[in-house]
């Protein structure tokens, strides 16, 4: 083969690849979708190490899509789980309401709280709902979410946990609950699944602080 | 010259079109040495295909370059350490502790993951993997053969210093698949399914409140070790994490 044709060859591999790229363009924000999100300050750019990097979509339990980056501006109380789990994931829930009850109301109402399903197949927004209602979930600010399967995999692995789907359609995973600052930087974690865990509460009231010291 | 010297390098890179260079593997059934539930199942595993080789230094210089977001320093950090691609002499360019034909190593999951998209597939699952792995040159499943485990064991006891060899050395499996032992330790896309506690003995009820369901931990298959270390190593890892001999190789086909 002379040169010329290697060259086109390369050429065109390179063209295969930027069409690949392109498509993996980003949905413009859309900010006004999500409670509270008007009074986001204007974009810098996105920390290297925050969660907002993953180009990630959502669907909440009321069936709105959003994008994971539109989150930002606020600190966010993240966890995985799926609904169908009978002993790990009560827990979890139980500790976030446990934790976010612990937050004086003007607090509470500054952190959002975002719960992520491994269960692709079966959490449903309508199962989701159920899941609320079950649990007594309120507040514009609990986003029960679930994401494409390709998506909760990738959020996984960037907040350290762990899951595997089993035969009999349960999971096995590791109970993750981890805290972000308003630009989405994991600030702490912990694994405490019962009790007050006062650190983690420190960690959570810190980042409520900078938040609150911004304009 | 340097230009020259480059282009020849994406040509290199474009005559091995990485997608044309997978080979099909299953449809089948098999017992992975990872526990599925509280009964053993046999798993299967739909066809799929799998790269015949791992994604070389040469392929993977083609791709940062291309996508720039992925070359050294230009990453962020949630999808790679500091150690990303540390070994090449720039952010573009390969240098002398990189051969072309060598796998990549140093590449995080996040960036293995991108590579492959943009290479027209997806990373392996684990069973995909293990699958394709189980077999020699001659059969689908070596996996009770002795002679063969000890083969493979080899490997593990060779000093962690010594250089890796350029891929395509070792002799095609029963598949057509080259290097699943021997050369590296290759990211799968559910790396982090592979939940396994620091002491596989120790399966007692701590481990219940940590983990959600049941066989989380107990492996099977205890003779097969060299299978049980790899799941040990990437179970270990963050997917930002990059080590020496860690790479990976893409594989196409439904999603399991």
């Amino acid at each position: 083969m002379n040169m010329a044709a290697l060259v086109g060859t390369a050429l065109l591999a390179f063209g295969l690849y930027s069409t690949t790229a392109a498509s993996a363009d980003e949905a413009p924000v859309r900010a006004h979708d999500m409670p509270g999100m008007e009074d986001m300050p204007a974009m810098d750019a996105i920390a290297g190490d925050s969660l907002y990097q993953l180009p990630m979509m959502l669907t909440s339990a009321e069936g709105r899509t959003f994008k994971l980056a539109e989150l930002r501006g606020r600190p966010l109380l993240i966890t995985m789980f799926y609904s169908h789990c009978t002993s790990v994931c009560p827990l979890l829930t139980a500790q976030l309401q446990h934790l976010t009850r612990q937050l004086a109301p003007a607090e509470r109402h500054q952190v959002r709280v975002l719960m992520v399903s491994f269960d692709t197949a079966r959490d449903t927004p309508e199962v989701l709902r159920a899941f609320k209602a079950e649990h007594h979930i309120q507040g514009a600010n609990w986003l029960i979410t679930r994401a494409p399967a390709s998506d909760v995999r990738a959020l996984a692995a960037a907040l350290g946990i762990q899951y595997r789907e089993l035969a009999d359609h349960s999971f096995n995973h590791s109970a993750v609950l981890s805290v972000t600052d308003r630009e989405g930087t994991v600030r702490a974690r912990t694994s405490q699944l019962s009790g007050s865990d006062a650190s983690f509460l420190a960690a959570v009231r810190a980042q409520l602080a900078v938040a609150d010291a911004k304009p | 010259m340097r230009a020259a010297a480059f282009l020849a390098i994406l040509c290199t890179v474009a005559l091995a079109d990485p997608a044309a260079d997978r080979l099909p593997v299953g449809p089948g059934d098999f017992v992975s040495v990872l526990p599925s539930g509280a009964v053993e199942q046999r798993i299967h595993v739909e066809r799929f295909s799998l790269d015949r080789r791992p994604v070389t230094n040469a392929q993977f210089l083609a791709f940062v370059v291309s996508h720039p977001r992925w070359q050294r320093g230009q990453t962020p950090a949630l999808f790679a350490d500091t150690d990303y691609l540390s070994h090449w002499a720039g952010p573009v360019r390969l240098g002398d502790n990189a051969q072309a034909d060598q796998p990549v190593t140093r590449v995080s999951w996040f960036a293995a993951r991108a590579y492959c998209e943009a290479a027209g597939g997806r990373l392996p699952t684990w069973y995909e993997w293990e699958y394709a792995a189980a077999a020699d040159e001659h059969r689908a499943d070596a996996r009770t053969d002795p002679t063969w485990r000890e083969k493979i064991l080899d490997w593990y006891a060779r000093p962690a210093s010594h250089p890796l060899t350029v891929v395509g050395q070792d002799p095609a499996n029963f598949y057509g698949i080259q290097d699943l032992h021997g050369l590296i330790w290759e990211w799968v896309e559910d790396f982090n399914a592979l939940i396994v506690s620091g002491d596989s003995r120790d399966q007692g009820d701590p481990d219940k409140l940590k983990f959600c369901g049941a066989g989380a931990l107990s492996l099977k298959d205890k003779d097969n070790f060299a299978v049980l270390m790899r799941i040990a190593f990437l179970s270990a890892l963050e997917a930002r994490s990059s080590a020496r001999s860690l790479g990976f190789r893409c594989a196409a086909g439904v999603s399991p």
